[in-house]
């Protein structure tokens, strides 16, 4: 329990895919100019990420990781190069799945989202998380918890962001900075704070 | 006074729209603002214009500044003498500590007056008294063995990247003060944390000693094994409790008195400049993480669960931080409600970073720039909610 607490804190805080890891950063830059559909993204991320973390683990390690398939009786093969092609279709065939739900329940927020929805598919946080997790070689709980862990961490950021340029209509930055230069730095800034339980052990 | 008056009025053509010197015109405004109140008229639709406007707001913080700042060189020179066995009367241990602290004030101000006027000549803004402010917080809460120019690149960042690129002073969204020492903090952490920093050592040749290892009350309370009593083993080291009040100990120059600084918290809520509520939110925060740690308190746990909770406020800069950097009325939020979360998280996750996190020694810094971040959603969120109320009741 206390391992997946600090799988989950250590997804949200420290190794922000976002913010340590610098994942996901198109959407994330294009989107937060407005609150109301950094909210609704924020949530589809969080939605699509706990869904295909704990997915593709399955799949990982019952089909495709080096002796996976000892269970039909071919122990020797190693499938694992197929991982990067496999784990992308399951993310698109999620955030088609979540589309079509948002479609039906929520059309504003679809439109709002326009082409930023089914892109959520090459978003690189869903990717990355996927493969972090193989890298890492969690459980399957512990990797159904990453994800969650991470989508809230991508949430956060951006619900966060969404605010602070919100503030920043007020400000007078620079000619040359202004629009993604500053949010750049505010993202470097917001990456600073957000160390704040860097070196935490649970 | 009628001297100066014709001084600035003689010299004004200069600065004025076509004048020889008409780039430096943020800088002869500053100059003439600060010794007479601003001509300036209303020039949209009626409005009420207080009479608090930036200039007497940043004195105020600057004079609520001074006990932990003159507190902070009688600190600074006390520590430098005990360690190195000079006398500890009044006079010599108050210019060892003018010695020691005022180059820090002094680059801190010259390197951020630099930027200040750059930006404002060529941005042409008018220069702000918000620099003032940021320029002597900035070293109060550095090590006083900080090297100089260390000083001054932390200074550079805090007042140009996190302020001036915004816009200048009321514009920024993290205190620039705190970024300036966050930058230091991770990018020189031998110079800003540990041990050894925390007293200056003076360098004579009868002194044996090179470098004192003098702990601070919180890196002593992080080394406490589980069992024993932190409270116990810090008045073994004479940080008694009346010690951590007072703040005669090693620690950043002017954030070791909590006593001093919880005066100057007092007359900014007095004068108006800081919110109450965030200082209240802060304390309650601190305390009330600390009471449910002791609820959590157990054989095994570590020592500083078992901490009683008013020495979390008395050690350390969590005093300070709630009084100067969190009531920063440009970084914190600026509804009522979202000024309670705001203060009680500062508060409640100093706490938890002290408990928790063995690489820092310190919450205070990064709780009050986490919370920064937050606080235009938090005034976002309340926001909504009051909106949703009012409609409800029409």
């Amino acid at each position: 329990m206390e391992n997946l607490i600090s799988i989950f804190l250590n997804s949200v805080f420290v190794g922000n895919i976002l913010l340590a890891y610098f994942l996901g950063m198109c959407s994330f830059v294009a989107i937060s100019k407005n609150m109301e559909t950094s909210i609704g993204l924020g949530f589809a991320v969080v939605f699509v990420l706990s869904i295909t973390a704990p997915v593709n683990w399955l799949i990982y390690t019952y089909l495709l990781s080096p002796g996976a398939l000892a269970w039909v009786g071919l122990p020797t093969v190693d499938l694992s190069y197929l991982k990067f092609i496999t784990f992308i279709a399951v993310i698109a065939a999620m955030v088609q799945a979540v589309e079509m739900v948002i479609d039906r329940f929520s059309p504003a927020l679809y439109n709002a989202l326009g082409v930023f929805l089914p892109l959520i598919t090459v978003n690189c946080a869903i990717l990355g998380t996927s493969l972090f997790m193989v890298e890492r070689e969690y459980t399957f709980m512990e990797s159904l918890v990453f994800g969650i862990g991470s989508g809230t961490g991508w949430l956060l950021a951006i619900v966060s962001m969404a605010a602070i340029r919100i503030k920043l209509r007020y400000a007078d930055v620079p000619e040359g900075l202004q629009g993604f230069g500053i949010t750049m730095i505010v993202t470097g800034l917001m990456a600073m704070g957000f160390m704040l339980f860097s070196g935490i052990t649970l | 006074m009628k001297l100066i008056q014709t001084i600035f009025d003689k010299s004004r053509r200069h600065f004025e729209k076509n004048g020889k010197l008409a780039f430096l015109f943020p800088f002869y405004d500053a100059t003439e603002t600060f010794f007479f109140i601003p001509g300036h008229t209303t020039r949209s639709d009626s409005h009420i214009r207080d009479s608090l406007d930036v200039k007497r707001y940043m004195s105020f913080v600057i004079v609520a500044l001074m006990p932990p700042f003159i507190f902070g060189i009688y600190n600074a020179g006390y520590q430098s003498n005990l360690f190195s066995g000079k006398s500890l009367d009044l006079i010599p241990v108050f210019l060892c500590g003018l010695a020691l602290v005022l180059p820090i004030v002094a680059v801190s101000y010259l390197v951020g007056f630099f930027w200040e006027t750059t930006f404002a000549s060529i941005r042409n803004h008018p220069i702000s008294e918000g620099f003032l402010v940021t320029g002597l917080l900035f070293p109060l809460t550095l090590p006083p063995t900080i090297p100089l120019w260390q000083v001054a690149v932390g200074i550079s960042f805090g007042v140009v990247i996190g302020k001036e690129i915004f816009g200048g002073t009321g514009r920024n969204i993290l205190n620039p003060a705190l970024t300036g020492r966050a930058f230091l903090f991770f990018a020189y952490p031998g110079n800003m944390s540990g041990d050894p920093v925390w007293v200056a050592v003076s360098k004579a040749k009868e002194v044996v000693v090179d470098t004192v290892s003098s702990a601070t009350p919180l890196a002593v309370s992080k080394l406490v094994e589980s069992g024993d009593r932190i409270e116990s083993v810090l008045s073994n080291m004479d940080y008694s409790f009346f010690t951590l009040l007072m703040g005669r100990y090693p620690g950043s120059i002017g954030a070791t008195s909590a006593l001093l600084c919880f005066v100057g918290a007092g007359l900014l809520v007095f004068v108006g400049v800081a919110s109450f509520r965030i200082i209240v939110g802060g304390i309650v925060g601190v305390l009330s993480m600390g009471l449910l740690l002791n609820l959590l308190a157990g054989e095994s746990t570590a020592a500083w669960f078992s901490l009683n909770p008013l020495y979390h406020l008395v050690m350390g800069g969590s005093a300070f931080g709630i009084a100067y950097m969190a009531t920063d009325p440009v970084s914190a939020p600026g509804m009522n409600a979202s000024r309670w979360i705001y203060g009680f998280c500062i508060g409640g996750l100093t706490v938890l970073i002290r408990v928790f996190n063995p690489a820092f020694p310190e919450g205070i810094m990064l709780a009050i720039l986490f919370m920064n971040l937050f606080s235009p959603l938090l005034d976002y969120f309340v926001i909504k909610f009051k909106l949703k109320k009012r409609i409800v009741n029409v």
